[in-house]
């Protein structure tokens, strides 16, 4: 893509690398999945800049670019919105066949500060992040439906949040290995696979709907959306692993206790849902009387913020809130009004939550399998040499931890010592072990502090939901 | 963006003819003229329409498979991207993209059945190896719209839905051409339809100015597509022998 992608064989005065890695400075890995490993690294022309790198390993079964990486490329290629995550490069190594996707680095992503809030802060999230958030998502999501996209794999993982920078607290979707565009598909949309992780799966997809529409993806905004204002994953099925596509029987009881026994007159095409009319495990029969899902959001039955997550939550598809009525809802229109940076409120009071940063295995190099020496266990303060040329060591960032922006499989976190010690070098900006140079260490966190205090009303003008989208 | 032609890469890079034209520099010196390449493209093209037949993918993977290779060769030469080996890959990568996807094994299995020919075999791994090549060579632009969907419209709107199986059958013949990098799916759509007219003896000129589009730019498509059908006939097995030929053996 653009420059860079040239295919050199050949190499360096000085290394190995291939021409276009020779434009990264490696920090480490972030992640892991089925597919391959994530990566940070940054610009060497540009050193203020972060990207991740998605490295695809060649498929095992013979069978060249995974499906997968081809539909992330062939979408993200053709779209561009501030919403949406941005791919920035693709590189290929034809030496051991494998792909690379650089995308901007976002530092946050809400399963982490779901995370924070609930296990590290005690503290719900403040009201303006929750609205600046939930405007952006669907602010992006009205983006990729008018274009005739579904993202089919929406959950708090892959929902990225900017960490220091300009573009500090703005929202981007990722993940696009499960996205496609429904205008005129080939195949049924069911034949793909089952899609979308079990607790952000819309209700007509468990009952084995074939023709969904990009509604679905609106369930799982809902379902976010209840996450966000609780801090738990709103209906949180046990998963019946099977293949293919079986069916979950708990996680539509899950629903079906918080949101009451869907009948066929609030949903008429109910009956024709192959798992609700074969009913094998009788989920006809699962009825509870007392719905209550504004007593498990703690929200007031009538109030504008309820309403929208109660239009998002629709059993009919037909009748569920879309992306773009959502972003005219009143809930947006009032105090306080969403902003371009979500975690920075300009309401004065308000405090700025600082938000872990990733850690960052450093001593895995871009094959991933030739550790570049012994790994360091977490709580280590020490400082240490990396393997790869030119790189510093954040000791602060040590962890691995895995990198939802792509969806992979969760790593277990081996501890959390790490993470407390980043926060505090980032309030505090006076801890730094050891003197250790760091690339996205100490300094750089306290200026970014000042900035904000100065510039409060960043990227606030201009963004009230009445405005006109941009599209 | 990716269900709008006018937002999306594949309009902004619509090239002019002169630009599809070309015989690269290495191939010049291997003696290949552009009517050589021309003939070559539209030989590979009909390959990747029977390959297809074989492994039963639709006509769109056809089209888009066909669009890749021709896109292939506005930038890459004969000589270093041998057809023979990129008009299946360009089958095998539109066959993803088109979320269809065939085995590279079960392909390689019927280009030994359709080819016995030495210089058309191809290992599993030349395949692999080749589809990288092609993704970089795209530029990662994947996303390819074609007339079909303006067809089935526009033939309904004029009235001329009777015609869909022989406007249908030019716009396959469309990708024996480079159109597809030089215009506008729904202008190669309207002169499919401008054709099967004259063909029919269907007056439809009223329909034709009511539509918001630049006749002048229909009709020049148009008569591409006939000037095509009439030099066509012309085109002997023993021209396409020569062409190829100039591709010499497997490197």
């Amino acid at each position: 893509m653009g420059d860079g992608h040239n295919t050199n064989r050949g190499s360096g005065a000085a290394s190995n690398k291939p021409e276009w890695l020779q434009h990264y400075d490696l920090i480490g890995k972030i992640g892991e999945g089925t597919y391959g490993l994530v990566f940070i690294a940054k610009i060497k022309s540009n050193r203020s800049k972060s990207i991740a790198i998605k490295k695809f390993k060649q498929s095992k079964d013979g069978d060249g670019v995974s499906p997968t990486a081809i539909r992330e490329i062939m979408l993200l290629r053709e779209i561009s919105h501030e919403n949406v995550v941005k791919l920035v490069n693709v590189h290929i190594n034809h030496i051991d066949m494998s792909l690379y996707l650089a995308f901007d680095y976002a530092e946050h992503d809400l399963y982490e500060i779901i995370r924070h809030h609930r296990d590290k802060v005690n503290q719900a999230i403040n009201p303006y992040t929750v609205k600046s958030i939930l405007w952006q998502l669907l602010n992006g999501l009205n983006y990729l439906h008018s274009n005739w996209i579904m993202h089919r794999d929406l959950k708090p993982s892959n929902i990225l949040v900017m960490g220091d920078g300009e573009e500090q607290g703005v929202v981007k979707i990722a993940d696009f290995g499960l996205a496609r565009i429904y205008q005129a598909p080939l195949k049924p949309l069911s034949e793909n696979g089952v899609v979308v992780t079990i607790w952000y799966r819309a209700p007509e997809l468990l009952l084995g709907s074939k023709h969904y529409t990009s509604a679905v993806d609106m369930w799982a905004v809902g379902c976010i959306f209840a996450e966000l204002l609780t801090l738990k994953p709103l209906f949180q099925g046990q998963e019946v692993k099977a293949t293919p596509n079986p069916f979950q029987l708990d996680q539509l009881d899950k629903i079906f206790k918080v949101l009451g026994h869907p009948t066929q007159e609030k949903w008429p095409t109910l009956v024709n849902l192959p798992h609700w009319q074969q009913d094998v495990q009788h989920i006809q029969g699962h009825k509870y009387d007392n719905p209550g899902l504004y007593s498990i959001v703690h929200l007031p039955p009538k109030s504008h913020a309820y309403d929208l997550l109660s239009k998002m939550l629709e059993y009919d598809p037909r009748k569920r809130i879309s992306a773009a009525q959502a972003l005219e809802h009143e809930y947006f229109r009032v105090e306080p009004l969403p902003g371009r940076n979500a975690l920075v409120s300009t309401q004065p009071g308000d405090k700025v939550v600082n938000y872990p940063v990733r850690p960052v295995d450093t001593t895995t190099d871009f094959e991933g399998t030739a550790p570049l020496q012994p790994a360091q266990p977490a709580s280590s303060g020490n400082a240490v040499t990396g393997g790869i040329p030119g790189q510093h060591v954040m000791p602060n960032r040590s962890l691995p931890r895995p990198m939802h922006m792509v969806g992979m499989q969760r790593m277990q976190p081996q501890g959390i010592a790490g993470y407390n010690i980043a926060s505090q070098a980032g309030m505090g900006g006076a801890m730094n072990p050891g003197g250790i140079p760091m690339q996205r260490g100490v300094a750089q966190a306290h200026q970014q502090q000042q900035l904000r205090r100065k510039d409060p009303a960043m990227g606030m003008s201009g963004y009230p939901p009445q405005q006109k989208r941009r599209f | 963006m990716a269900a709008n032609f006018w937002t999306s890469t594949q309009q902004k890079q619509l090239l002019d003819a002169e630009e599809v034209d070309v015989v690269h520099q290495v191939d010049k010196e291997m003696g290949f003229t552009l009517e050589d390449c021309k003939l070559i493209k539209m030989h590979m093209a009909n390959y990747i329409a029977r390959l297809a037949q074989n492994v039963k993918v639709r006509q769109r993977v056809v089209a888009t498979a066909v669009t890749y290779m021709r896109r292939v060769y506005t930038r890459k030469s004969m000589t270093e991207y041998d057809p023979r080996l990129v008009a299946p890959t360009c089958l095998y990568l539109a066959s993803k993209a088109e979320e269809s996807t065939v085995q590279a094994r079960l392909l390689v299995f019927y280009i030994k059945k359709l080819h016995s020919d030495e210089k058309y075999r191809f290992e599993i791994k030349e395949i692999l190896e080749m589809e990288m090549k092609i993704l970089e060579a795209l530029n990662y632009y994947l996303v390819v719209y074609h007339p079909y969907r303006a067809l089935s419209q526009l033939l309904q709107d004029a009235g001329m839905s009777d015609a869909t199986q022989l406007a249908w059958g030019l716009v396959n013949d469309t990708y024996k051409m480079d159109l597809i990098l030089i215009h506008p799916p729904h202008l190669i759509a309207l002169a499919c339809i401008y054709v099967a007219s004259v063909l029919k003896d269907k007056e439809n000129t009223t329909w034709f100015e009511e539509l918001r589009v630049d006749m002048n730019v229909v009709k020049n498509i148009a008569m591409e597509i006939l000037d095509f059908y009439d030099s066509h006939k012309m085109i002997t097995e023993e021209r396409v022998h020569l062409a190829m030929h100039k591709l010499g053996f497997k490197q």
